[in-house]
């Protein structure tokens, strides 16, 4: 057995003419007010290869089948990862979609992924973008057949996977890597609950706006990821041009009938438009309709209908103004301008 | 070698093995005690008794006939158990296979197992949750060779664990109509389910000896098992095919499957038996 090892050790480095490359396991830290991982982040730990690796394919628009869009393309790091200014993204030869490109951030402390949970696994879910008609449109067999023809992917693959070969496997690793280590955590408001310097920073107003933020949002956006990975129901009128059915997509149930995932609200002040499809331009929009918009339907949310059996949550136009100045300090600054999550060629 | 992280459950398996040998069958001479052989399952697929051959109508207990015009599923996660529940549990990342009703795929072939005699067989139907990426190694990838097969989700990610499709007829629809049943699992519910199966007579496991469990699948007790599941109240609403991919019927179908399958027979002594 072990000399069945050495031999294969040997001619892995006599074959393969590659230099020895030290891969060495990034240090993923979950940041002090976090809750633990959601996801199983052992089972494709990132290693320095795997993410360099994850993030050049995030770039590179050989993952579409015409081989015009990547990832980037509709999830922009200054907008924390999203389309800024498209209610649907332009996929491939310039179709829509039916749904707002979410945020691409703290992927590791969610359980489930899109707006109707698709996937709930962070090594897999970039298969729903690829193969989707609208978005790119490929295959990852076929994206493997394509980066076989490029030397340096092949000695990457090589790197980041210990002798490994460009396959749909590990395709997925190494963007679940990538993903895995974009972690936003260091927003005013994060610094804020962590007392670091400079100490106290919330003015009166953002403070006002936290304590109605715990006392009115926080149950469904919950903990410092401020979701709780459920889906709800939250009474937006569906638009019957989409009918977008949500969660029933997925599961097949009635009963999850235009349930959506709760998202993440940070960094939401760069993240406009708003919803699942896009429909809210701005975060006062978005208030308005949470105090008076919502329409009643057999799922709806339990928690957004009052004992009086009126819906919505009730705000005065001050307590909007102060959820507004506090959704504003979710705004990393540090994120969106990371180098280290910026591929540059 | 690909056994190292269950080696105390197979030296465990072995050490009993080798000690009611040594007692009982002395006489053979037989040395079993860290060796090795291969084992092969062989799926044979039938409908209601009978043969399943694609093209040709079998009738279900509703008075549905269906015409199945293809059948791959997914099995995984292979373990033997010898007589005194011993397992051996084959390498997870090397556990998932593909059976191909049209391309006559049916035989899942397991290398380097302990030599024994085993007595059981347990194993899975699809995927098992959160471990969608373990059938990646650097021989082969899963995911490649199950989206060749048409066993692959990709609106949502993931596996389809069976693909059965055709026409079907019932007592209101006498014009064929498509039907497609992909079965698997989604994020809200774990439709994988495994099987244990008692062999009829021993499978022998010894070097250079490959015993073939042949094994008959019941393509029928997918819709037509403990719950029946009747094609035509799944038609859509224009009334033209029959989609069963969520809800509900997944679970009905993830039980069902559990009735499919039998061990017919137990092939010992060298050489292959199938193909």
């Amino acid at each position: 057995m072990i000399g069945l090892l050495a031999l294969s050790f040997i001619s892995c480095n006599k074959d393969d003419g590659y230099e020895a490359v030290v891969n060495e396991r990034l240090d993923f830290v979950v940041p002090a007010n976090f809750p633990a991982p959601a996801q199983d982040i052992e089972h494709n730990y990132p290693t320095q290869k795997g993410f360099e690796l994850g993030r050049k394919l995030f770039y590179d628009t050989r993952l579409s089948a015409n081989n015009t869009i990547s990832c980037s393309f509709c999830h922009e790091q200054e907008n924390a990862f999203t389309h800024h200014g498209h209610t649907f993204s332009h996929g491939i030869y310039d179709q829509e979609g039916t749904r707002n490109a979410p945020a691409v951030q703290n992927m590791a402390f969610q359980s489930q992924y899109f707006y109707d949970g698709a996937s709930d696994a962070i090594d897999m879910l970039s298969i729903a973008p690829i193969h989707n008609p609208v978005e790119m449109d490929e295959t990852l067999e076929n994206i493997a057949v394509k980066l076989k023809q490029d030397k340096e992917y092949v000695k990457l693959f090589n790197q980041a996977f210990e002798g490994g070969q460009i396959t749909s496997g590990n395709i997925l690793k190494a963007l679940g890597q990538f993903m895995t280590m974009m972690v936003s955590a260091n927003s005013k408001y994060d610094k804020f609950v962590r007392s670091e310097p400079p100490g106290n920073n919330f003015n009166q107003k953002e403070m006002q706006g936290l304590e109605l933020f715990r006392q009115k949002c926080a149950s469904c956006h919950a903990t410092d990821i401020f979701t709780d990975s459920s889906f709800r129901n939250n009474g937006l009128p569906p638009n019957p041009n989409l009918n977008d059915l949500g969660r029933e997509t997925v599961t097949g149930f009635k009963r999850d009938r235009y349930k959506f995932k709760v998202p993440s609200l940070r960094n939401v002040e760069l993240t406009a438009p708003y919803m699942h499809d896009g429909r809210f331009g701005s975060l006062e929009s978005v208030l308005n309709f949470y105090r008076n918009g919502m329409t009643d339907s057999e799922t709806l949310d339990e928690q957004l209908r009052a004992e009086d059996g009126t819906l919505g949550i009730p705000l005065t136009d001050e307590e909007k103004e102060a959820l507004i100045a506090f959704l504003k300090t979710l705004t990393d600054e540090e994120y969106i301008n990371n180098p280290l999550f910026y591929y540059q060629t | 070698m690909k056994f190292n992280y269950i080696k105390t459950v197979a030296l465990a398996a072995i050490a009993t093995a080798f000690i009611s040998c040594s007692s009982d069958d002395d006489a053979t001479g037989e040395v079993i005690g860290d060796t090795y052989g291969d084992v092969e399952f062989y799926f044979d697929n039938g409908a209601a008794g009978n043969s399943l051959i694609l093209g040709v109508p079998f009738t279900n207990s509703m008075d549905e006939a269906l015409t199945v015009n293809k059948l791959n599923y997914i099995v995984s996660n292979f373990v033997l158990i010898d007589a005194d529940g011993n397992e051996v549990v084959y390498p997870k990342e090397e556990s998932y296979f593909i059976t191909n009703q049209q391309d006559e795929v049916k035989t899942v072939h397991l290398e380097n197992v302990p030599a024994g005699d085993y007595k059981a067989v347990r194993f899975g139907i699809g995927v098992d949750e959160q471990r969608y990426l373990q059938g990646e190694t650097a021989q082969q990838s899963f995911w490649d060779l199950a989206a060749a097969n048409d066993l692959t989700w990709t609106w949502s990610t993931g596996y389809r664990f069976v693909v059965f499709e055709g026409t079907f007829t019932s007592p209101e629809n006498a014009e064929p109509l498509l039907f497609k049943v992909h079965q698997g699992s989604n994020t809200e519910t774990d439709n994988y389910r495994e099987v244990t199966l008692t062999l009829p007579t021993t499978a022998r496991v010894r070097e250079g000896e490959t015993p073939s469990i042949h094994l008959i699948t019941d393509v029928n007790k997918l819709l037509d098992g403990e719950t029946k599941i009747s094609l035509h109240d799944n038609l859509n609403q224009a009334g033209t095919a029959a989609a069963i991919m969520g809800g509900e019927n997944l679970i009905k179908i993830a039980d069902n499957s559990t009735e499919m399958f039998t061990v017919d027979h137990v092939h010992n002594g060298a050489g292959h038996h199938h193909e």
